[in-house]
């Protein structure tokens, strides 16, 4: 630490350096094996049969049915079952290969915003999906988007590997605007293997969350929503006559603040956190509420639980 | 409407700077404190609701300035004084005379009458118009303005606090005529008279009372009647037993019911006699109570109800009288020898008598304090430093010059209202030989020979020294055969010593007491009945003081004290019914009119409040956000 960061306007932003760089300490690494340890646990007796991506038609053992979409390959019409049923039927195969699993990390300025917890919460959620990802030979890569595909980790597998992964998300840091659909009209353009989909974002996009989801279903990836939430920003420490502006947009609107438009306000927000969590319900899209003041490990269990990660 | 305040001109430009300057903040568009947001959608849904229209938004504003352009135009005019111009010019002057007299001490309103008559007066005070001015002034024996001529109620209202009941008459000509000395030269002036209206006639030694132009209002106070009071108090010690002593004391009922009373009589505290009695309505029961004993120097008479109830007015339930000193009074005698005098003097055990030959009288009298000097057949040859009694005076050392000489001179003419020879029968007394008295300025003729014109008998006072000079020896008379000899001598002997047998055992309230003190003293001081003690001046050798109130007193000149009482004993206070109309110089007082409570002509008030409602208006809205 130099003289400087004992001025008073510096003293915040050293520590939240050095918060970064314990981010992912040894006590936190001793976490990811915990909770790998309890992945396997759960689904002990299909340790070895590694993941399975549904994709239809390229395997041999038949898995299941699901109802006939348009763009389906007529190859895997279920005649028969039509026959049987008056139902146009898709046959879906079980597939052995590996999963590729992408985290989508949201760094847009929001997931920054204010003391940058989302962030920090994100990269640890990220990181420990990695390590559980990684422990099961998965590939896994990391992609961080704003309004657009900002960097990648390229894929890896092996849970060696997940240094890289912390080192790639040690160097991330917030900024920009979040368009979730551009970013992921992008993401499926470069990433022709499907596969997991973990979307770890705020979902503050402007133009609608759904679209960015919806791109990845619509590609057939498998979109994981972990819905990083600060509960504080439902609360913000504002009075009086305010100039409020969008910290990504810039947009301004004049707002004189009272306790009855706070308490509105807090009603909004937990409609919005609402609105997400029915659209991914009602979308069979798998949906985690990652609030920061929850720690992190016990996030972890909570996605385990919620299934669809693990498979 | 006239401006009082500031003028117009000063007020516009008054209105047009500050107008400006809020003008110019509203202008100035403040700087809002900026903060930032994650997501500001969620504030656009929020804010969506309560959107309104860029004009209404104006709109609001414009109104939120227009209230403070209101508000300031308010305070602007409020600084004027604005009034309008007949109320101005016609305000009245009004005369507050509250009566404090006894009466005004009964409690059949709650808790008295001069409670009662004070809130009256306030509400009075409260009806006052802009342009009115007051002045409120206590009505007893005395008038005593309580503050001077003014329009501020508040100093009005604070004045009445001051107003303390007195056990007095209420002197109502004497007000009457101080409130048309403050109403002269006014055009609207007004006397209202706040009473229970047992005021008297409004006449004195100067006539009626005329009240000129003055409008003159009446205010009733009271409403009950029910009363039995002690009218009249007096006790004596019996002037050859001064051991003993008669009371006399007189019950009035002045109520409309016939009363059941209790009576005590407290010597020293003590009780020394209890007596019950029915009083029909408006009886006057004197009662006389000869040959007492066991009381040294106080007595008090008490009346109750005997169902444990008091009357209305507890104030004339009480009388207070002193006994006079047994004082031993020491008397020099110059004389060759007389035994009518010795036998005389004898017939009082208070006396200390020393008997001196003419010659030995110079150093006697340097020896000792006398109170009296009896000169028999003897004239010194200046006049003692203390009261004397020359029986047969001659030669230039006389107090009056000894004319020509009378023979079988007679009391044509007796003075019988001076102490000295009062009661006394001497008409009819013979005598051989005298000579005339020729009395100065001042001094009295007490008994006269030859129809009046030849004076044998005078008293008066000379350095401040009393004297009697008896023109004739009674040894050339039959005086010393009477009766009347020794009550003679013995009566100078008590005037000179103010131990007379009309000694008066209590003093009236409302009258001013001049009280003997030492003549070397210049101011005395008076503890009241209620424990206070006031100053006093000493002037010609009395202590003067108005006496307002029932009890005893102490009064202490120098290095002496003595006591005295006092009371009210007044039959027409002790009358306290209410009465529904006063009359002065036969015309009767109206009711009181123009004083409405609550309205203020001052118009600037109302401006204030205006203001101060226009605040909360703005208040209100900016809070609710009507506009901002």
């Amino acid at each position: 630490m130099g003289l400087l960061d004992l001025l008073p306007w510096r003293r915040d932003k050293a520590p939240a350096a050095a918060r970064d760089e314990d981010l992912f300490d040894e006590e936190f690494q001793r976490k990811l094996d915990y909770l790998a340890l309890v992945s396997r646990r759960v689904f002990a007796g299909r340790l070895r049969a590694e993941r399975r991506t549904k994709k239809s038609g390229s395997g041999v053992e038949f898995a299941d049915h699901r109802e006939y979409q348009p763009g389906d390959d007529f190859r895997y019409l279920d005649w028969n079952a039509y026959q049987r049923f008056d139902r146009l039927l898709v046959r879906l195969f079980e597939e052995e290969e590996d999963l590729a699993i992408y985290f989508i990390l949201d760094t847009s300025s929001s997931m920054g915003f204010g003391t940058g917890d989302k962030l920090r919460y994100a990269k640890k959620v990220c990181a420990a999906l990695a390590y559980v990802g990684l422990a099961n030979l998965d590939r896994v890569s990391i992609v961080t988007t704003s309004d657009r595909v900002l960097e990648r980790m390229a894929e890896t597998r092996g849970k060696a590997r997940i240094f890289k992964a912390f080192r790639f998300l040690r160097s991330l840091e917030a900024g920009g605007k979040t368009d979730l659909e551009d970013a992921m009209k992008t993401f499926v353009a470069q990433h022709k293997r499907r596969g997991l989909a973990v979307l770890v974002s705020d979902l503050y996009d402007p133009q609608g969350f759904e679209r960015g989801i919806n791109v990845l279903r619509y590609n057939k990836f498998d979109p994981f929503v972990v819905h990083v939430v600060d509960p504080a920003e439902a609360r913000p420490k504002l009075h009086g006559d305010v100039l409020v502006y969008d910290c990504e947009t810039g947009d301004e609107r004049e707002v004189t603040v009272t306790a009855k438009l706070l308490q509105r306000f807090a009603e909004a927000q937990a409609r919005y956190l609402e609105q997400v969590e029915r659209y991914c319900a009602s979308h069979q899209v798998p949906y985690v509420r990652a609030s920061v003041e929850v720690p992190f490990d016990e996030m972890i269990l909570r996605v385990f639980r919620r299934g669809g990660f693990l498979r | 409407m006239i401006f009082a305040g500031l003028p117009l001109a000063q007020l516009a430009a008054i209105f047009f700077a500050v107008g400006f300057g809020v003008l110019v903040l509203y202008i100035l568009k403040l700087r809002r404190r900026v903060a930032a947001v994650p997501f500001s959608p969620i504030w656009e849904r929020i804010l969506r609701d309560k959107e309104a229209t860029t004009l209404f938004s104006k709109l609001k504003r414009l109104l939120s300035l227009l209230l403070q352009l209101a508000l300031l135009a308010l305070l602007v005019l409020a600084l004027g004084d604005p009034r309008a111009a007949d109320t101005l010019l016609a305000g009245r002057t009004v005369v507050v005379l509250v009566d404090a007299s006894a009466s005004m001490q009964s409690t059949d309103v709650s808790p008295n009458r001069l409670a009662a008559a004070k809130d009256e007066t306030r509400r009075l005070v409260r009806g006052l118009g802009g342009a009115d001015r007051m002045i409120v002034a206590q009505m007893d024996a005395m008038v005593t303005p309580l503050g001077p001529l003014t329009s501020d109620t508040s100093a009005l209202e604070r004045e009445l606090d001051g107003i303390r009941a007195t056990d007095t008459r209420a002197d109502f000509p004497r007000a009457l005529r101080f409130a048309t000395d403050v109403l002269r030269g006014y055009d609207r002036g007004e006397i209202v008279v706040v009473s229970d209206g047992a005021l008297g006639e409004a006449s004195d030694a100067s006539g009626p009372v005329h009240l000129g132009s003055a409008k003159l209002s009446y205010v009733k106070v009271g409403k009950g009647a029910k009363n039995v009071g002690i009218t009249q108090f007096s006790v004596r010690r019996y002037p050859l037993d001064k051991s003993r002593y008669e009371v006399m004391l007189e019950l009035t009922n002045t109520g409309p019911e016939s009363e059941d009373v209790e009576l005590q009589l407290l010597g020293d505290g003590e009780l020394v006699d209890l007596t019950k009695l029915r009083l029909k309505s408006g009886e006057r029961l004197p009662r006389f109570y000869p040959q007492l004993s066991g009381a040294a120097r106080t007595l008090e008479a008490r009346i109750a109800r005997t169902d444990g109830t008091h009357d209305d007015l507890p104030a004339d339930d009480h009388a207070y009288a002193l006994l006079p000193q047994r004082r031993r009074a020491k008397v020099l005698v110059v004389t060759e020898g007389d035994t009518y005098l010795d036998a005389a003097l004898l017939l009082d055990g208070y006396l200390d008598v020393t008997d001196v030959a003419p010659k030995e009288y110079a150093p006697a009298l340097a020896k000792g304090d006398w109170d009296a000097v009896i000169f028999d057949r003897v004239t010194p040859a200046e006049m003692p430093k203390t009261n004397a009694l020359y029986l047969d005076p001659r030669g230039p050392g006389a107090p009056v010059k000894v004319d020509r000489e009378l023979k079988q001179p007679g009391f044509d003419k007796i003075e019988r209202r001076h102490p000295a020879v009062r009661f006394l029968a001497l008409d009819d007394v013979n005598i051989a030989l005298g000579h005339k008295l020729v009395p100065e300025a001042g001094d009295k003729v007490l008994g006269a020979a030859d129809g009046g014109a030849s004076p044998i008998l005078v008293a008066g006072a000379r350095a401040g020294h009393k004297f009697v000079a008896m023109g004739f020896d009674v040894r050339d008379s039959d005086l010393p055969l009477r009766a009347a000899w020794p009550l003679f001598v013995l009566d100078c002997i008590d005037w000179f010593t103010d131990d007379d047998a009309q000694y008066l055992s209590s003093l009236r309230t409302g009258e001013v007491w001049r009280l003997p003190v030492g003549a070397a003293v210049s101011e005395a001081a008076v503890k009241r009945p209620d424990g206070v003690t006031q100053s006093v001046p000493v002037h010609e050798g009395r202590a003067v003081l108005l006496g307002e109130e029932s009890g005893f007193y102490e009064l202490t000149a120098g290095a002496e004290t003595t006591m005295f009482a006092a009371n009210l004993l007044d039959a027409s206070e002790s009358s306290i019914a209410p009465q529904d109309k006063v009359l002065v110089a036969g015309k009767e007082a109206g009711v009181v009119e123009g004083f409405h409570s609550g309205v203020r002509r001052e118009i600037w008030i109302y401006l204030l409040l205006a203001a101060a409602a226009l605040s909360a208006l703005e208040w209100a809205t900016y809070h609710r956000r009507v506009t901002v």
